[in-house]
């Protein structure tokens, strides 16, 4: 056994007769020792700096991007290959230029943002109630999950022929396809989501006297929240692929000029310059939503929660 | 048959207890017995129990021996097959092993939340949760998100999470367990100060021989298959005592005896 703790002390700070403790109580004694062992137990954080951080984000893929560029051009330069069929950086610039200066690109961009957006929207607003009653009703979601799940794979381009016979060459085509593909996936999103809640934050909900809806409201729908979030983003990704095919096929009537439909006109004009252009643009906004929309909010809701992405080195 | 929890929500300081007589218990369990499914194996069997308020009582056993069932019947988180409970008070607070903090919610969030749920008005709060962080030392960690603090500390939260729900009867499941030995040895002073401080009645699950001896006033050995109490120690309560002491030492020995016997009984 142990000897007496006193006297253990007491050799241990043999020198301590130099350095008198400040007299204190038991208990406050009990509170530094408390509060030194939780010193020695939490590390502090290394936060670097957000120039750092943003430095550290941005360098890599452009300095890809760079080098991907400037290999392509040396090709070109040194290859000499057919323009019209290998066109070179410079080609595609000019075709973006071109674009940019007749106003067209803008439009494009303009007209394919706001339809995205707008079916992304409606396909939330679907997709939501739709997840959260999938996940709470056990028989809904015995008949119509695997269906939602089929729905989620099937390529919503499959829809274009359908929806044209439906409504014509109208924005309610685009919207339709925009949605069948957009609203299972945050559907999906939400009920992952919920499943994935950890029993004992229900139990502990519980044992707090919430409330049924106090439950849902307090304690599953913020511990679904990274679930739901992922499932937006999935669904966004969705909502972008369908409009473009959807614009790609359906062209004329009382649909307007989107990017796809300058895709498939550059086609029609075997303008391939042209054709990478858009293709490039697309991508653009595609990264550009991705970076400014989804990105940091879904960095934030992580590093709260101590899950950090990609911070293992 | 039916936990008896009369007012589920009602004011902790609801004189049931106090009204009634001078010596209503705090817990009483009568022929309890459960089992899962009709046709499962028996998992608890009459346990007759007497819990006084103010009470320290261990419930101590191997794995699988129910005692963790017989908390959550009691916490009325699941309900018995036959026999009754009634917690006098009403209902119980509960601590887990995992401290089970909300992740996205502030450390002075978490308690807030309790003190929510309870139907504390918003403007007497703030105050509240300092106070109760206050009581576990960890008044400057209000700010501080679960993942930044330690485990002991997560513990510490949860422990006044579990204070603000201001109950009588404090449930604890075997809140230590994940612990390191030196964090736990605090955390036992830090729970018998409050303990002390607060007059809660507290039934403390375990399977730590050491940890029941240094902590409870009673003692309650379980034995498995079915799980039914076995022996009860009373420990005189002289004061705090360490679990390196002499007395603690000699309690683990003789029910360490007794649990092995226990435990030698299952083999085939």
């Amino acid at each position: 056994m142990l000897p007496d703790p006193s006297t253990t002390s007491a050799a241990a700070t043999s020198t301590g007769a130099t350095t008198p403790a400040p007299a204190s109580s038991p208990h406050d004694e009990f509170r530094r020792l408390e509060s030194g062992l939780d010193a020695l137990q939490t590390v502090p954080p290394t936060e670097r700096g957000p120039f750092r951080r943003a430095l550290d984000g941005v360098l890599p893929p452009v300095l890809l991007l760079v080098a991907l560029v400037c290999a392509w051009q040396f090709y070109t330069v040194v290859a000499e290959p057919r323009p019209d069929l290998y066109p070179g950086p410079l080609n595609v610039a000019a075709a973006i230029g071109e674009r940019w200066a007749d106003g067209r690109l803008q439009q494009a961009v303009a007209t394919s943002i706001a339809r995205g957006g707008a079916g992304f929207l409606i396909a939330v607003a679907i997709g939501t109630p739709l997840g959260l009653l999938l996940a709470e009703w056990r028989l809904l979601r015995r008949a119509l999950g695997p269906l939602l799940s089929g729905l989620q794979v099937l390529p919503s381009v499959a829809w274009v022929p359908a929806a044209i016979i439906w409504f014509g060459l109208t924005d309610a085509t685009v919207y339709f396809v925009v949605l069948m593909g957009a609203v299972p996936s945050i559907a999906n999103g939400l009920v992952s989501g919920i499943d994935h809640v950890p029993p004992q934050l229900r139990r502990v909900g519980t044992v707090l006297g919430a409330s049924r809806s106090q439950l849902a409201t307090l304690v599953i729908l913020p511990a679904a929240l990274p679930g739901y979030l992922s499932g937006l983003k999935q669904g966004w990704a969705f909502s972008w692929r369908s409009l473009m095919a959807a614009e790609i096929i359906a062209m004329g009537g009382s649909i307007g000029f989107g990017l796809g439909s300058m895709l498939q006109q550059s086609r029609e004009l075997a303008d391939l310059p042209a054709v990478l252009a858009t293709i490039l643009i697309i991508l653009a906004v595609g990264i550009l939503v991705e970076l400014v929309a989804f990105a940091p909010v879904e960095r934030r809701l992580l590093r709260r929660r101590g899950l950090n992405p990609g911070a293992h080195r | 048959m039916n936990t008896t929890t009369d007012a589920p929500i009602a004011a902790p300081a609801t004189p049931v207890a106090a009204g009634t007589t001078s010596h209503a218990p705090a817990i009483r369990i009568e022929g309890l017995g459960k089992r899962f499914g009709a046709a499962g194996p028996v998992v608890l069997e009459d346990i007759d129990l007497t819990i006084e308020p103010g009470e320290f009582v261990c419930l101590l056993g191997a794995s699988g021996c129910g005692k963790s069932t017989l908390l959550g019947i009691i916490a009325g988180l699941e309900l018995p097959t036959t026999g009754t409970v009634t917690v006098t008070s009403g209902s119980a607070a509960v601590m887990f092993q995992e401290s089970a903090l909300f992740p996205w919610l502030t450390a002075g969030r978490n308690v807030e939340l309790a003190l929510k749920l309870r139907g504390v008005p918003r403007a007497d709060r703030r105050a509240q949760v300092l106070d109760l962080l206050d009581l576990v030392n960890l008044a400057d960690a209000a700010d501080k998100r679960p993942h930044e603090l330690s485990g002991g500390m997560r513990q510490r939260v949860a422990l006044a999470r579990a204070l603000a729900q201001d109950r009588k009867v404090l449930l604890m499941d075997e809140p230590f367990a994940a612990l390191d030995a030196i964090t736990r040895d605090l955390l036992h002073e830090e729970l018998e100060r409050i303990w002390r401080e607060t007059g809660r009645t507290i039934v403390f699950v375990t399977h730590n021989v050491r940890e029941a001896a240094r902590l409870g006033q009673r003692v309650l050995l379980m034995k498995s298959r079915p799980g039914r109490i076995a022996n009860e120690w009373r420990i005189d309560d002289t004061g705090p005592r360490r679990i390196e002491s002499p007395e603690v030492s000699r309690l683990s020995v003789e029910i360490t005896d007794q649990l092995r016997e226990e435990i030698r009984r299952n083999a085939s």
